[in-house]
């Protein structure tokens, strides 16, 4: 083939300006670290790291929702347990002032003792995790419990989402868990202070199904402490195998980056020398 | 008889062919790098021989023309390349644009700003009466807001852009044709007694140029004069005479083709190839789809939140004295409403709830369960109020009415009234902006309802069936977390600009939606850029094909010189030698 004078120039700006936007894709991978640096060099890839981050993001946020679950439910644990002991309290007291004789300031004593419980207890039907009540229903902002034992708030749960569709209820209603301890106690101070034997073994039944009830919810809270920390263990697990997902989708494999940048040097120095070689031969050097 | 008057005569004719060639090597060496110049050759032949003295003597030589090495099949196969080429290259030059402005890795692209507008709502529900939850959804959902304006506003710019540059070409096409048609003239004219080399070189460049901005098919007459057509068989030059093209249309936007009569042809969506055919392919095919798409999801996302919002209530009912505002207006029937179409007509409708404060310490609340079978898509605003304002009276209650205003619905509390909704089965208070998240139904015009810049009436809880809302009701707000979740029907666009657009519906969350989008945009563009590479390298071969044919070599044309130069001194001896010849003669006594 005849070969232009121009070809010759031509040939070296094509290759010279290819080999360049090789070296230079190849140069923003390594500096990036990262494969996929527009949308157009790996399209698929780019729409499933997108899917993965907004899976994450997700991840992220429920697992805000986890830890709020776990205070408002370890909050509620241990104020009921608090109860259960008052109960337990309250009924012993029971025992001693049904059996045996007693006498009227013992007896009064005693009343002042589940006066100081029903106290006890107002505040911990009270209980609050960053300044919102547990036991108050939705109406989160409203002490639930006045003094004298009188409800408040409403008869929901407060409930949050600890998974795509899962959602579990962190909060409780007070009335339903306390209501029927408080007219309990204060009927058994009315007893005590009135000598009311039989008002007092009737207080000891209501307080042993008091005690059942709140037994049952601290075991219902602590199985949902036990299904939010699975959700949260399943969580963690996803998060790294998602997050691994995104860095094969998205990151670079260094070695072969550099590799790849280092042979495209390779080519681009030999194409430098041989384009620089070849341009200045002429046929006008040689004639006199 | 010969004498030596033949030699010098002989050796005149070789002189000057020398010097023709040496002019025309000069031509050549001269043009060296002029990428639309064709060598050009002188065709040397020896002069008709005469008879002398019964010989049949060659008297010298004599050059008859110079002409050009050309291929026309290389050089039209090379055009139609570089023309394929061209549009490739202003295709990606511009989508090298869009995807700048989709670049997702940014902290403020829409797929990072749509999954924290739920996880704001997620914060919403774990603290609903929280006032810093609150603002953070109102200034994070403006953000969101904004994003979407400013892309479909830079998409928008794309395509006045794209106009704007469509406009150019088409100025720069008309000053070509009308030079091409001067060329013919002028080679028409030469061509009667000789060949028009440079001017047909000068013509072909032309062609070349007006290539590059649209397609162009092109015929040689026999005269020498070129035709030049273009999409839909539309003749731009024609012997002396071009036909210009021109911005026409409804909007300005179209490329149309004006003949000499009163005829005019849309060629707009039919110009493929060139710098024309790629930017209108960006505007009416990349971009539109774009923009089609980014509307679609925009339509329904707000259409989502809103409709899961206005079932809900805030911190506060509407309070008392206060006017709540629609944000969707028709001045016709509810069927023009932006979400007209949603609206079901059912006894069921919704309840307006109206707090009586007339004894503020013991205020009452009430519901009107809205019946809406009276009315159909036909009704008018004005039908609506009256229905609802039938019904509150009809139910026994007063202190809130229901009036049209702007082209809007409005509900007016009276001092000592206060009103909220709930239970809409009917998309009503949705479909007519009442107590909704958004304003607008677009990409280009959604707005926080502004409402909402009073934060308590983000609504989070609902009113229950006793009339009762809690501050710590998050409901309304874990329904509209539930909506990240929640495959929708979403329009998706093909956008072809000779078959038209159409529409086919995909099922996918809205962030699924959207990354989708940005793939689709991604696989367009990495498409093209393949298209690109590939037509330079058919180019780049083509242009070396061409110029082994026509590009001129140095070094041949130094062989050529020598060449030229040595028979010169030979032509030259040849009269010295004459010279020499006649001297002798003269001497001779």
């Amino acid at each position: 083939m005849r070969v232009a004078s121009k070809s010759i120039y031509d040939a070296a700006r094509f290759n010279l300006a290819n080999i360049q936007e090789q070296l230079y894709k190849a140069n923003q991978v390594v500096a990036t670290g990262k494969r996929i640096t527009a949308i157009s060099d790996d399209p698929v890839g780019l729409t499933q790291s997108l899917h993965v981050k907004s899976a994450l993001s997700n991840l992220e946020q429920l697992g805000r929702n986890i830890s709020m679950g776990k205070s408002w439910l370890a909050a509620s644990e241990s104020s009921l347990s608090q109860v259960q002991d008052i109960i337990s309290d309250a009924r012993a007291l029971c025992v001693q002032m049904v059996n045996g004789t007693i006498d009227p300031s013992q007896q009064a004593s005693a009343a002042s003792i589940i006066e100081n419980h029903i106290d006890e207890m107002v505040s911990l039907g009270n209980t609050e995790v960053n300044g919102h009540y547990v036991f108050a229903g939705w109406k989160t902002d409203t002490v639930p419990f006045g003094q004298d034992g009188t409800y408040h708030g409403d008869n929901h749960a407060f409930t949050i989402k600890i998974g795509n569709d899962t959602t579990i209820e962190i909060g409780a209603d007070g009335e339903a868990l306390f209501q029927d301890l408080f007219t309990t106690l204060s009927d058994l101070k009315d007893a005590l202070e009135g000598n009311d034997v039989d008002g007092i073994r009737a207080a000891m039944t209501n307080l042993d199904i008091d005690h059942d009830r709140i037994t049952t919810k601290i075991s219902d809270i602590g199985s949902k402490v036990l299904r939010v920390e699975t959700n949260e263990r399943i969580f963690q697990d996803v998060t790294v195998s998602n997050t691994q997902r995104l860095s094969e989708i998205e990151d670079a494999d260094m070695a072969a980056a550099i590799i790849d940048l280092e042979s495209l040097e390779v080519v681009y120095k030999a194409a430098l020398a041989s384009s620089a070689r070849i341009m200045q031969l002429s046929l006008v050097d040689f004639l006199s | 008889m010969s004498g030596l008057g033949l030699v010098l005569e002989i050796a005149k004719t070789a002189l000057a062919t020398q010097r023709y060639g040496i002019d025309v090597t000069g031509h050549n060496i001269a043009n060296v790098n002029n990428p639309s110049y064709s060598r050009q050759n002188p065709v040397i032949e020896a002069k008709e021989p005469a008879s002398y003295g019964g010989l049949l003597l060659g008297q010298g030589v004599d050059t008859t023309s110079v002409v050009r090495a050309t291929d026309q099949f290389i050089e039209s196969q090379l055009r139609e390349q570089k023309s394929n080429e061209v549009a490739f290259e202003e295709m990606e030059q511009y989508m090298q644009i869009l995807e700048g402005y989709l670049n997702e890795n940014s902290e403020t692209s829409i797929s990072v700003l749509l999954s924290d507008f739920w996880n704001r709502w997620h914060d919403i529900s774990n603290n609903p009466a929280g006032s810093a939850e609150r603002v953070a959804i109102y200034e994070h959902s403006i953000l969101l807001a904004e994003r979407f304006n400013s892309l479909e506003a830079d998409l928008i710019q794309m395509k006045t852009d794209l106009t704007g540059a469509v406009c150019f070409g088409v100025g720069r096409i008309n000053e070509i044709t009308e030079e091409i048609a001067y060329l013919n003239t002028q080679i028409v004219a030469i061509e009667a007694s000789t060949t028009a080399n440079d001017l047909r070189d000068k013509r072909t460049a032309l062609v070349s140029e007006l290539s590059e901005y649209l397609d162009v098919k092109s015929f040689e007459q026999s005269n020498g004069s070129l035709t030049i057509i273009t999409a839909r068989g539309c003749v731009l030059v024609q012997g002396n005479a071009s036909y210009d093209l021109e911005m026409g249309g409804a909007t300005g936007d179209r490329v149309i083709w004006r003949s000499s009569g009163t005829a005019i042809v849309d060629i707009t969506d039919y110009l493929s190839n060139g710098k024309l055919g790629g930017w209108l392919t960006m505007r009416d095919e990349v971009i539109a789809k774009c923009e089609l798409d980014l509307n679609a999801l925009a339509k329904e996302f707000i259409w989502a939140v809103n409709n899961q919002h206005s079932q809900g209530v805030g911190l506060k009912l509407f309070e008392p004295d206060s006017t709540l505002t629609g944000t969707y207006k028709t001045s016709t029937d509810l069927d023009a409403l932006e979400f007209g179409s949603e609206i079901q007509y059912i006894a069921d409708g919704f309840k307006l709830w109206i707090e009586n404060r007339t004894a503020p310490a013991n205020p009452i609340m009430n519901a009107v369960s809205i019946d809406l079978s009276g009315l159909s898509g036909s009704s008018s605003l004005a039908d609506v109020a009256t229905a609802i304002n039938n019904q509150i009276a009809a139910a026994g209650l007063a202190g809130v009415t229901a009036s049209v205003s702007d082209d809007a619905i409005r509900f007016t509390a009276g001092s000592d009234y206060a009103f909220g909704f709930s239970d809409d089965n009917s998309n009503m208070l949705a479909a007519l902006g009442v107590n909704t998240f958004f304003e607008g139904a677009s990409a280009g015009t959604m707005e926080l309802n502004p409402v909402l810049s009073d934060k308590d009436y983000i609504a989070a809880a609902t009113i229950e069936a006793d009339g009762s809302y809690a501050p710590g009701d998050n409901t309304n707000a874990l329904a509209i977390t539930d909506l990240q979740y929640t495959s929708n029907q979403i329009s998706q666009w093909t956008c072809d600009r000779v078959n038209g657009n159409t529409q086919s519906t995909v099922t996918a969350t809205f962030e699924q939606y959207y990354h989708g989008l940005v793939g689709a945009m991604g696989i367009i563009s990495s498409s093209i850029s393949r298209s690109r590479e590939f037509n330079e390298v058919m180019v780049n071969e083509l242009s070396q094909i061409r110029d082994s044919i026509s590009a001129v070599s140095l070094d041949e044309e130094m062989t050529n010189l020598m060449e030229f130069q040595h028979a010169y001194e030979a032509a030259a001896k040849l009269i010295t030698v004459a010279d020499e010849m006649l001297e002798e003669l003269l001497s001779a006594k």
